[in-house]
């Protein structure tokens, strides 16, 4: 019994506070996307592997960071339909995996008559975690956002029905 | 809640000016005292010593019998409310009520239910996710009453907290004031230089001028028998009026009349007769009659009553100012003489300005 009344006011209590854990993890979405493409732009060989896949991945950048912030800032109000976009987004960063990191771990360039690999193992390896990791907080902010979101508006209407029982 | 007592305070500032002066008080549990005064007289310094946010120079604060003199503020378990309601602007009002409590890392359902609770009882529920800035200024002033009251503090503190609310706002925050006060029945300690708000609020009051304790008592003992002339000028609206008298056997002679002696009066004065004193006569104590004359010079209807001014009449000859409230609508011109007595006088002691009781003859 005491424990039904706990997760009430649990409940009751998110009409009055922000759902700062999933916006926290759009935010930090963001901070890991940020750490991928200074990673990504920052290229092991000199000569630098610059196609149009860079160019669309900088832009793509900048798109995911306002998105991911604009996320945030609604996820944080309980806004469910914004949940569905930070779940998209953190589907596309793991996609984003295949495109610039491993097609790049496996390209190679000619520099003074050597071929060399554009993307080394370490900064592979550095970009996939980053990519994994912002994908995963922006999975978790939205699955989290999505279910706070049901409880609050489920919630909410109870209350409606209790006014108009009243 | 809890007993305070303040014992031979003092605050005395760098270069030796002191602010406060052998400032006795015993505040007993869920009593509401307020300190009144002009300004500079030292009444919110002396709040702010009780809350810990001024040193106390000389002297002991108790609080239930211990000593919190050296006691940081934020361990003396008081809250203070502040004329500018200290609202945190960015967060909302939930937030705001809740910060102490958050702070003190208290369960999350704990603070709800402190803060749905005091929201409720200052009827601010509605108001929760609102930000300061959304509210009047009234509305702002419970946000911070009710900041004070989830962290159900021992003593209350409320430092001119209606003093930026506009008169129509600042009569019904008071009124909510008092039924906080009976709700909660918490000990206050309530700093203010509207003597109204002191009279309506007060169960004593502790009226201070230049540092020192002019009087400490109930609204009604300050109106009624106030100690000296500072209390009775400060007291009561318009102001006490004054007289330079002599004192004769049957009669007070001053300048331009005469005022005839009732027998309680006459004993009081029995070691005066022949002796110059100070005459006091609240305005609401001249009524029309026939003992003194009043040149008018201005008449004020205010509806029930009428605030008549002028100045003691003898033939040609004007005297002190005066200022009489007559019961009813008058329609005094200026230059009319209006024809008053005195059913209640006040006296006091030339030299010390203390009031003379009759006891002092002992």
């Amino acid at each position: 019994m005491k424990k039904d009344t706990d997760v009430k006011t649990t409940v009751d209590r998110m009409r009055y506070t922000k759902n700062k854990q999933a916006a926290n993890l759009a935010i930090l979405a963001i901070l890991f996307d940020v750490f991928y493409f200074v990673n990504i732009y920052k290229s092991d060989v000199s000569n630098y592997y610059y196609n149009i896949l860079i160019g669309g991945s900088i832009v793509f950048n900048l798109l995911f960071m306002l998105a991911a912030f604009l996320c945030s800032e609604e996820i944080k109000q309980y806004n469910e339909k914004y949940c569905y976009l930070l779940l998209a987004m953190g589907v596309i960063q793991f996609i984003r995996i295949f495109i610039i990191p491993m097609a790049a771990h496996n390209a190679t360039v000619v520099i003074a008559n050597v071929e060399t690999q554009v993307m080394k193992d370490g900064q592979f390896t550095r970009c996939l975690l980053y990519l994994i990791i912002s994908g995963v907080c922006c999975v978790a902010g939205a699955l989290i956002g999505i279910a706070r979101s049901r409880k609050l508006k489920a919630y909410v209407a109870t209350l409606g029905e209790e006014k108009r029982r009243d | 809640m809890a007993n305070l007592k303040l014992q031979h305070i003092d605050k005395i500032y760098d270069g030796g000016v002191k602010a406060v002066e052998d400032f006795n008080l015993d505040v007993q549990d869920g009593e509401l005292i307020v300190l009144v005064g002009p300004s500079g007289c030292g009444k919110s310094t002396t709040l702010r010593m009780v809350a810990g946010l001024e040193d106390i120079s000389n002297g002991h604060l108790l609080l239930d019998g211990k000593d919190i003199t050296r006691v940081p503020a934020k361990d003396r378990d008081m809250a203070m409310v502040f004329q500018n309601y200290a609202l945190y602007g960015h967060m909302t009002i939930y937030e705001n009520m809740a910060f102490s409590l958050t702070l003190r890392k208290e369960d999350p359902n704990v603070i709800h239910k402190k803060v749905l609770a005091a929201a409720e009882i200052l009827n601010l529920t509605t108001q929760l996710n609102k930000k300061p800035g959304q509210l009047s200024g009234g509305q702002r002033q419970r946000v911070a009453m009710g900041r004070a009251i989830v962290r159900t503090p021992k003593v209350f503190l409320f430092d001119e907290p209606l003093s930026n609310l506009d008169a129509k706002l600042r009569g019904s925050t008071r009124r909510e004031i008092l039924l906080l006060h009976k709700r909660l029945q918490a000990t206050m300690m309530y700093v203010t230089h509207d003597q109204t708000e002191a009279l309506t609020l007060a169960d004593r009051i502790v009226c201070m001028s230049m540092g020192k304790v002019q009087q400490i008592g109930t609204p009604l003992e300050l109106y009624d028998h106030p100690a000296n002339i500072f209390v009775a000028t400060f007291i009561g609206l318009p102001p006490m009026n004054m007289f330079d008298v002599t004192v004769r056997a049957d009669h007070l002679e001053g300048k331009g009349f005469k005022a005839p002696l009732d027998a309680e009066s006459k004993k009081i004065l029995k070691n005066y007769v022949g002796k110059e004193i100070v005459l006091g006569v609240r305005p609401e104590n001249l009524v029309e009659g026939k003992d003194i004359a009043v040149k008018v010079t201005d008449n004020e209807n205010l509806g029930m009553n009428t605030l008549v001014h002028g100045h003691i009449q003898d033939g040609d000859k004007t005297f002190d100012r005066v200022v009489c409230k007559l019961r009813g609508w008058c329609n005094y011109k200026s230059g009319d003489t209006a024809m008053i007595s005195i059913n209640r006088m006040h006296f006091f002691d030339k030299d010390t300005t203390v009031a003379i009781t009759g006891k002092e003859s002992k």
